[in-house]
């Protein structure tokens, strides 16, 4: 299967409308679901099932490093600030044990294709610490070789140079996600993350010249004291770097939920005009320098592996965004970390104290979790057909999950006509479309397909779809 | 998420336990019923033979059926699921014996030695008709087409060891197993082309005397080659010929 998808409209006015409080739908169900009925029982049944396959998935790793070395206050991730490298030691040691506790749980002829490592700040970690984490996974896994593999680590270019980056590349990693933002030095001085574009290359020409296969760099658009001006200087800089990959976030300002985002002046903050021509300018930039809009907040050029997945109809939504392995198991490692072990979904103990207490107690420290029940299955399948592909063949989808499309998603049309007289989809009796215009709201088309958002009229935690 | 509305789901695929049989018909599965009628008989006939029979189940998975050293009293045949029949050898390993679909009787091995000498495990929920083996014997002694059809059971259970019988490669036997299977299915009205492998590749690998990741190579090799695709358990065969072609050399002509 292959096709092209319309390119992305921007309507700011349409955008606006549609701008409320939506999941990412980087998990279906979302991790509001999760509940603590599903332990380390549970995820110990699911690894032993998923090992009868026929042809078990190959294996996926996410490792979760938690700490950084200074606050960026927009930041929503799970992190503990500290400089004290002992700290890190403390946390390794039940990270060790951890993959001595679930590695054995997996047949060993179900390889290693996909690592990645994020934060937190991954290279929080100094080399030697780093090489021996790698050492320690390699030894409870198998790694697949090298041309089968995709290893990736987020990186924060103040932290890093080029020899640490040479370092990884000789460990094995040939992905690097970097941190970015904005390169304004008002809004730098805002989010508390001064940061200049000589390091950020240094960084970026490190992993080309080390063989790193892909090079993705993160920006924030909707940060306090950021302007269209600003915002487009930064864009020029970042084309200038030509990475593989541009993720733009939409900023979530959440101060109750997460507490860096206090120091944040929430007068400071852009208007939702302006917040939305931000991301339509660098729509604009990123695709006039030849990147591909990919969906949600991702940008790939066209000969990057996640453009020709794309092309080629196997990508697929995972905890990352989009990622060309959907196939795998993934196996969550660290603190807060979540797995996704054939029908199942499971996070680790979301504090350090919680974490430690279980690894302490010989426990796998799952905290939550879900198993999908064929519903669940049906609507995973569906969100990331229209979240990756951007169109669906009713008839055949139906045909495949025995339903009748039309009467099992009766009321779920019904709100997609809504959205399809606005113009974000078009629906025949066969297929649905998502539009140029919808395709910057996709959050909002595949929430009509989300059972629990419409069951109880779940609390909105969700930062805004774009 | 579950919910009470089941409106547009389509009904499962055909399932023999959804067909009970009644006063004029048999059970879409009966292990007897092709040999019963080929000779003129029909239901109504069988009473006696309905009267020795009896529906059990659910079995749900890894629920024993019987045990090693259970006394046989009876044999049993699948009318849904799956079993696998199993033995243990002297250095405490198990041997997996068998696989037994929809249609197919377990416990025939167990008429001389008067006990089970092997273990049957549901792989899935099963449901079986338990045939008292004292009254089918009698019955057989009044009806030969019974007592042939029996025999035909007892010899097919002989025959089916030499799937596993003689030298041959991993390739071959993988693809004989699978052709096996499909034909098997195909034979009680099923599809022959696709259908849920509901043992582990554990089982398939003891019961072919392979190594676990040999099965799944195999099966990879298979898949890149177009013969087959795998999803999850359930196994679609594209090539149906060229798979019984791999594996001719262990199959009936």
């Amino acid at each position: 299967m292959s096709h092209t998808l319309a390119a992305p409209a921007f309507d700011p006015a349409l955008i606006a409308r549609y701008d409320t409080a939506g999941p990412r739908y980087t998990s279906y169900p979302t991790a509001p679901q999760f509940h603590t009925g599903f332990g380390a029982a549970e995820l110990r049944e699911a690894i032993r099932v998923s090992n009868e396959e026929p042809i078990p998935r190959p294996l996926s790793l996410y490792v979760h490093v938690p700490f950084c070395m200074s606050p960026c206050f927009y930041c929503g991730c799970n992190r503990v600030i500290t400089r004290d490298v002992g700290k890190a030691d403390r946390y390794l040691e039940r990270l060790y044990r951890e993959i001595e506790l679930i590695a054995p749980l997996f047949d060993r002829d179900r390889t290693v294709r996909q690592l990645h490592f994020g934060g937190g700040t991954p290279n929080f970690l100094d080399m030697p610490r780093m090489r021996e984490l790698m050492e320690s996974l390699a030894r409870h896994f198998s790694f697949a070789r090298d041309n089968a593999r995709e290893f990736g680590i987020e990186i924060d270019p103040r932290f890093a140079n080029a020899e640490y980056v040479r370092g990884l590349g000789e460990m094995g990693f040939n992905r690097i996600s970097v941190g970015i933002q904005d390169f304004d030095p008002v809004v730098q001085q805002a989010v508390n993350r001064i940061q200049s574009v000589a390091e950020t290359r240094e960084v970026i020409e490190a992993a080309r010249a080390s063989g790193f296969v892909s090079a993705s760099v993160d920006l924030i658009y909707g940060l306090p004291r950021q302007t269209l001006a600003g915002f487009d200087r930064t864009l020029t800089e970042i084309i200038a770097l030509g990475s593989d990959r541009v993720a733009v976030y939409g900023y979530a300002h959440l101060p109750d939920l997460f507490k860096a985002q206090k120091h944040i002046n929430a007068d400071e903050l852009p208007d939702p005009a302006t917040r939305l021509a931000l991301f339509g300018r660098a729509l604009e930039r990123l695709t006039a320098a030849g990147y591909v809009y990919i969906g949600m907040d991702h940008f790939a050029r066209a000969d990057d592996e996640l453009a020709r997945a794309q092309r080629e109809g196997t990508l697929q939504r995972n905890f990352q965004g989009y990622s060309t392995h959907g196939e795998c198991d993934i196996i969550g490692l660290g603190v807060s970390a979540i797995g996704r072990i054939g029908d199942t979904y499971s996070q680790n103990a979301r504090d350090l104290t919680g974490y430690y207490a279980a690894i302490d107690a010989g426990r796998l420290p799952i905290a939550r979790g879900l198993e999908l029940d064929e519903d669940d299955l049906i609507r995973r399948t569906l969100i990331g057909e229209l979240m990756c592909h951007g169109e669906l063949d009713m008839q055949l989808f139906g045909a495949r999950h025995r339903l009748l499309f039309g009467e099992y998603f009766a009321a779920e049309l019904a709100r997609l006509r809504a959205l399809a007289a606005d113009g974000l989809v078009t629906l025949d009796g066969r297929m649905i479309r998502v539009t140029a215009r919808g395709r910057l709201l996709l959050r909002s088309i595949a929430m009509c397909f989300d059972a629990y958002l419409h069951a109880n009229e779940a609390p909105k935690r969700f930062s805004r779809t774009i | 998420m579950r919910s009470e509305n089941q409106a547009g789901r389509l009904p499962e695929p055909p399932s023999p336990i959804a067909d009970d049989g009644d006063e004029a018909h048999f059970c879409r599965t009966c292990a007897f019923a092709s040999a019963c009628q080929a000779v003129g008989y029909g239901k109504p006939e069988l009473r006696e033979l309905h009267c020795l029979v009896e529906h059990v189940g659910p079995f749900r998975a890894g629920e024993y059926v019987f045990r090693t050293g259970n006394p046989f009293r009876a044999i049993f045949a699948v009318r849904s699921g799956t079993v696998k029949t199993s033995m243990v050898d002297k250095e405490g390993r198990e041997q997996v014996l068998g696989f037994y679909l929809p249609g197919e009787v377990i416990g025939l091995n167990a008429i001389y030695p008067e006990h089970f000498p092997c273990d049957a495990v549901a792989l899935e929920t099963s449901y079986f008709c338990r045939f008292s083996f004292p009254a089918m014997s009698a019955l057989a002694a009044r009806m030969p087409a019974v007592q042939t059809h029996l025999f035909r059971l007892l010899s097919k259970e002989l025959g089916s060891a030499s799937l596993l019988a003689g030298d041959h490669s991993a390739d071959e036997r993988m693809a004989a197993f699978l052709t096996d299977l499909g034909q098997r299915y195909a034979a009680r009205g099923f599809s022959g082309t696709q259908f849920q492998l509901s043992m582990s590749r554990g089982d398939i690998a003891n019961y072919l005397r392979l190594a676990a990741e040999t099965v799944s190579r195999v099966l990879s090799r298979f898949r890149s080659q177009g013969l087959i695709q795998v999803e999850g358990r359930q196994l679609l065969i594209l090539d149906p010929a060229a798979l019984h072609h791999i594996g001719r050399s262990l199959l009936p002509d």
